[in-house]
């Protein structure tokens, strides 16, 4: 390592501040372009399996219907 | 912009459509299928995640850690390991867009102003980035978080193209009449690419000239450069991953109506 031990390394002569800072700023901006499509992925894919189980039930629905009807 | 894209298109077709040739281009109308490419990258995620992680892990404790610091600057200049990474992708970011863009156009290829619509955050992010990171080395640097230099202003309007290019996918009803402004807009915006590069060389103000150089050897000492390289591939590796989650989450959305999306699905939930 080239700093002397982990305190010099945080430091940084007093510059560790604007480092660190710019450090914490940029991987939670990289981490955020990663986590959210992989939330959004998520929500969508419950949408899309939601639309298809609201048409399977209306399906059913129209089935139901009908057999009703056909008994009267 | 319909009679371009119309005309381009119409160009393309005649020469090659019916043509005979058509068989080696199968690859390119393979890519072009969503359902193909949207399969076929859920493979590469989780071997593209652990390279960049890797990449950007090593690179980032060997710039921070290990690297000699700066005779003038002191540590600050350890900014740059995260600052020239970001700024590049911004550029060569804005430069996929828009390429996406016109293969859009020309070819009427869905996938691709999928790809274009999803690199704009992307871009947008990365190009934030480079501003923050840079007021922030400024600071102990120039003694100023902000100053209207050239590079940091051209940046900026880089910024604001992204942000044109998201605002405009929502402008409209219809997503192909969105989608073609979209593009027309990143096209007329890569302009503003040469300008950001050359601004240093132009304006000789206060942000230094490029550390790095396709012509020429790095103006940097080989420890520092080393780390600089290993991060500006793990960026590169980043910028594919981000790229590729976010085009598939545009491919779900557009075609949720399909069958393929709804097998995907049905399959998803029953396993």
């Amino acid at each position: 390592m080239y700093f002397e031990n982990f305190a010099a390394l945080i430091n940084m002569d007093g510059h560790g501040v604007y480092v660190w800072a710019s450090v914490a700023v940029t991987l939670a901006a990289m981490l955020w372009l990663v986590i959210a499509p992989v939330i959004g992925q998520r929500g969508l894919i419950k949408e899309v399996s939601r639309d298809i189980q609201r048409q399977q039930d209306r399906q059913l629905a129209a089935k139901k219907t009908f057999n009703h009807e056909e008994s009267n | 912009m319909n009679w371009l894209s119309n005309w381009l298109s119409n160009k393309w077709r005649s020469n090659n459509w019916q043509s005979k040739e058509t068989s080696s281009w199968q690859w390119f109308y393979r890519l072009g299928s969503p359902r193909w490419f949207y399969l076929r990258s859920g493979q590469w995620l989780p071997w593209l995640s652990l390279a960049a992680l890797l990449v950007l892990a090593t690179g980032l404790i060997w710039g921070l850690a290990f690297a000699p610091e700066d005779a003038k600057q002191g540590n600050s200049f350890r900014i740059i390991y995260i600052h020239v990474p970001a700024a590049f992708l911004a550029q060569s970011g804005y430069f996929i867009m828009a390429i996406a863009g016109a293969i859009g156009l020309i070819w009427k290829m869905k996938i691709s102003f999928m790809v274009m619509k999803a690199a704009a955050p992307i871009g947008a992010v990365l190009t934030f980035v480079a501003l923050f990171t840079g007021a922030v080395w400024g600071k102990p640097t120039w003694g100023a978080y902000w100053v209207w230099d050239a590079r940091i202003t051209s940046m900026l309007i880089l910024l604001f193209l992204y942000a044109g290019v998201m605002a405009l996918q929502y402008a409209y009803h219809s997503v192909d009449a969105a989608s073609k402004a979209s593009a027309i807009l990143a096209l007329v915006g890569t302009v503003n690419i040469p300008i950001i590069n050359k601004s240093v060389d132009w304006w000789y103000t206060l942000h230094q000239p490029a550390t790095i150089k396709l012509t020429s050897a790095p103006s940097m000492h080989m420890d520092m450069f080393m780390p600089l390289l290993v991060m500006i591939v793990g960026f590169y590796l980043f910028y594919a991953l981000a790229l590729i989650l976010h085009t598939r989450n545009e491919i779900l959305r557009r075609e949720r109506k399909t069958s393929w999306v709804r097998e995907l699905v049905t399959a998803k939930a029953g396993g």
